[in-house]
């Protein structure tokens, strides 16, 4: 077997096992890590496909910036496991018929050869940087919807701001920007008075 | 090209082990007597007050998804630092280009001024 | 493909909105003491001043292109963002009042609300699978929050999540059949795919593949059954000048979604889509209707009754897969779109109606709420049982002309039964609209506060309701726009 092809099934065992961790693991806190080594494996997977600057990326916004907020909800939620298990047995022949059903779809498309290629395209020499070529295109071919990207991150933030910021009265926080314009005159204030006698 | 990637697969491969290592000498080496109160969950010697696991305040959810955002902002524009000295010297359309991440990133910018103006970014 | 620069002129009024809707928030911000006035009055100027704009823009009915092939301009998208604007405009003018007197009006809604209109100018105007992807996630992602706004209301978090969770799934479907398209024919251009498909470029079973799950995330987003599951709990849950939004705009966009998926690029595969949305169609129109009846929230019934309409909007769609040659096909898809606006047009007004009746602490949601209105407001009874009749298909309104033009063309593409099936259906929801005349005419009102609206409202929603008779009376001119959108864009 070819050097490739050895790790491909390595990060795949890896994805797969790590992936069944995310069901079949009691602690959500734990089944959120196991997410995280999915994409991990996922991203280096990607690299043998060459597809590096996905792969990065996975890494840098999934295992970076997804996770850390699947880990605050998961803690905020304070979610309830046992009452989450609870209709595991009633709804495990609904599952099994689900899993069945996706399992014999697989198997129809992994033997046939609709999704077969012919011969794998040939590897792209070493200097070739897919970085680069995403960005040939991105900013010029694409800019429309590289644009609506913008945009809907803009809806994403307008949305968030809106439902979850909310102006605590309870809280009493110091406002360093105060705290530093904050003159002499505002704190002490020198009068004077008349001496008076005893 | 994945050949470029050897060393980081070799290097991945040496941290595992090192990392794991130690973690599994110390559990084949070392004694290991559990009792009901060694196992115990303890908070400096005392009983615990509450469950390890406490709701959080959604305020962190709040940054967390703001990172998210400017996260992927940032992702966007790796390719264009990338390229972009390159379709100068070509003059392939460069003042497109600049155009295009300008207005992407004016977008996001406005987004961002607004949200701080809005208090989004304060921890009260 | 070789890059060239693209026209903007022809994306001036997406343009426009997206502009506005940044002044709209930096204004919201930085003049917070003005802010209300000025969100709902620089809102409604966008609205106003993008409906000038694609007016001023239709002169031209060539189909033309930009951004590369991904943007088009055609007569179909001009007359589906119009009628869009006319929602949006109606949903900020009818709510304005529900939504200060519950302290949800701030700039944000209004931001929502604008880039939701976005979204779905983009939907109805591209030619790329991604673009309309990003524009469909645009317009349902600002919807999502736009449920929520009122969010210490457990209702409105409720309505929102599962909202947000079918709506993400149905995404999911539907980018899932975008890729497997993309892996078979190597193009996200509509018009490429399209030539790939019917010439049988790449493996017919990957398409097949593709086009099921293109067809499920459709019906989610028309919400027909059996993708309905989240329509009458959305339209439940969510504000009522939201619902109002969510029963008007989104169809159209999922028109245009449908028309451009299946239409431009599938039309090879017509044959094989067509069954489907066949299914779709006789499920949701009875379904939709025997489920109606059974309701006693107004909004829950709309919902239904919206269920069993997008019903109708399929069959002029599967109506236009026929060998009779183009006047029938031509036909067929003017008849949906024709279908698709006045049931935009009779769902602005019935929602309108509840949102009049809706003021501090209480929602007028039930049916028992139109109780004896006819003595609270005889005018606006009025009102609603020309809504009611319209939407029921009574003849010589609006909805009757949509029904009958649908079922003409399904009956000359020769599907006799569906047609027979669907005006049994008719009838029979016939039953639940005419219940809500029978109770503003006939039975006690339980309570006899005046109406409280301002006067804008009540000239528009009448104005609105008096469309649905006189269009009726008169639909050949509507007809004629939908007929020209349809023969011009293909």
């Amino acid at each position: 077997m070819e050097f490739q092809t050895v790790v491909f099934y390595l990060f795949g065992a890896i994805a797969v096992a790590a992936a069944l961790g995310v069901i079949l693991v009691r602690n959500p806190v734990h089944a959120a890590l196991c997410l995280v080594l999915v994409f991990f494996s996922s991203a280096a997977i990607w690299l043998l496909l060459e597809a590096e600057f996905l792969a990065i990326t996975l890494v840098l916004v999934y295992v970076g910036a997804v996770m850390v907020l699947f880990l605050f909800v998961v803690m905020m939620l304070d979610i309830n496991v046992d009452r989450l298990r609870e209709g595991f047995w009633s709804n495990l022949p609904l599952g099994l018929l689900v899993a069945a059903v996706l399992v014999v779809e697989m198997l129809l498309v992994l033997t046939g050869d609709v999704f077969r290629q012919a011969s794998s395209p040939p590897a792209l020499p070493t200097d070739a940087s897919n970085t680069e070529s995403i960005g040939r295109v991105l900013y010029t071919l694409y800019s429309y919807p590289f644009e609506l990207a913008a945009m809907i991150l803009l809806v994403a933030m307008v949305a968030a701001v809106s439902l979850t910021l909310r102006k605590r009265k309870d809280v009493r926080y110091l406002d360093p920007a105060e705290q530093v314009k904050v003159k002499a005159a505002d704190r002490l204030r020198v009068i004077s008075m008349p001496a008076e006698k005893e | 090209m994945v050949e470029n990637y050897f060393p980081v697969f070799v290097f991945l491969v040496v941290a595992l082990l090192f990392s794991m290592a130690p973690l599994l000498l110390g559990r084949l080496l070392g004694p290991s007597r559990p009792d009901p109160e060694k196992l115990s969950p303890y908070e400096c010697g005392f009983e615990p007050f509450e469950d390890a696991r406490i709701r959080f305040d959604v305020r962190y959810y709040l940054i967390a998804i703001l990172f998210i955002l400017f996260d992927l902002e940032i992702a966007f524009l790796f390719p264009w630092a990338v390229v972009f000295k390159d379709m100068i010297a070509e003059g392939a359309h460069a003042f497109y280009v600049f155009g295009t991440v300008m207005v992407f990133l004016a977008v996001l910018v406005i987004g961002y001024i607004v949200e701080w103006k809005n208090g989004a970014l304060d921890w009260e | 493909m070789e890059f060239e620069r693209p026209d903007f002129s022809l994306a001036a009024a997406e343009i426009f909105v997206a502009v506005m809707a940044l002044v709209v928030m930096v204004t919201g911000t930085f003049l917070r003491r003005i802010s209300r006035e000025l969100g709902y009055a620089l809102a409604q100027l966008t609205v106003i001043g993008a409906a000038f704009i694609t007016v001023f823009s239709v002169d031209d009915p060539t189909v033309r292109y930009t951004f590369g092939t991904m943007y088009v301009s055609d007569w179909l998208g001009q007359v589906l963002k119009l009628f869009i604007y006319l929602s949006v405009f109606a949903s900020l003018l009818y709510g304005r009042l529900y939504l200060i007197e519950r302290r949800l009006e701030k700039a944000e809604y209004y931001v929502l609300m604008l880039l939701s209109m976005l979204g779905a100018m983009i939907l109805v105007s591209a030619n790329n699978l991604l673009v309309l992807y990003l524009g469909l996630e645009m317009m349902t992602l600002a919807l999502y929050a736009l449920v929520a706004f009122d969010r210490d209301n457990g209702l409105r978090s409720e309505a929102a999540i599962k909202y947000f969770v079918l709506g993400a799934i149905s995404s999911g479907l539907l980018l899932y059949g975008m890729s497997m398209i993309y892996g078979a024919t190597g193009s996200l251009d509509l018009g490429v795919v399209g030539q790939a498909v019917s010439l049988g470029a790449g493996d017919e079973l990957v398409f097949k593949f593709g086009l099921a799950f293109l067809v499920a995330g459709i019906a989610f987003k028309f919400g027909v059954v059996p993708f309905h599951m989240w329509v009458a709990d959305v339209y439940h849950g969510a504000p009522t000048p939201v619902t109002l939004l969510i029963s008007s705009a989104p169809k159209l966009a999922a028109f245009a979604l449908a028309v451009r998926l299946l239409v431009g690029g599938f039309f090879g595969l017509a044959e094989t889509w067509q069954p489907m949305l066949m299914l779709l169609a006789v499920a949701s129109i009875v379904l939709g209707n025997l489920a109606a009846i059974a309701q006693s929230n107004i909004k829950r019934m709309l919902a239904y009754s919206g269920i069993s309409h997008m019903g109708f909007v399929l069959l002029g769609l599967l109506a236009g897969v026929t060998d009779g040659g183009h006047q029938q096909v031509f036909n067929a898809y003017s008849s949906a779109l024709f279908y698709a606006v006045s049931y935009a047009l009779m769902s602005l007004a019935s929602f309108g109606m509840v949102l009049l009746l809706a003021r501090t602490g209480f929602e007028a949601e039930h049916i028992d709420d139109f109780k004896g209105l006819n003595r609270r407001s005889p005018w606006f009874a009025a009102m609603m049982m020309l809504v009611m009749f319209s939407m029921a298909g009574i003849p010589f309104f609006l909805g009757f002309f949509a029904k009958f033009a649908v079922l003409e063309a399904v009956v000359s593409a020769g599907h006799t039964w569906l047609a027979v099936l669907a005006v049994i259906m008719s009838v029979i929801g016939a039953y639940y609209y005419l219940r809500v005349v029978k109770v503003m005419y006939f039975d006690e009102p339980m309570d006899r506060t005046a109406l409280i609206a301002s006067s804008e409202t009540r000239v528009l929603l009448s104005a609105n309701a008096l469309t649905l008779a006189v269009a009726g009376l008169m639909p050949q001119g509507l007809m004629a726009v939908c007929g020209y959108a349809v023969l011009t864009s293909f």
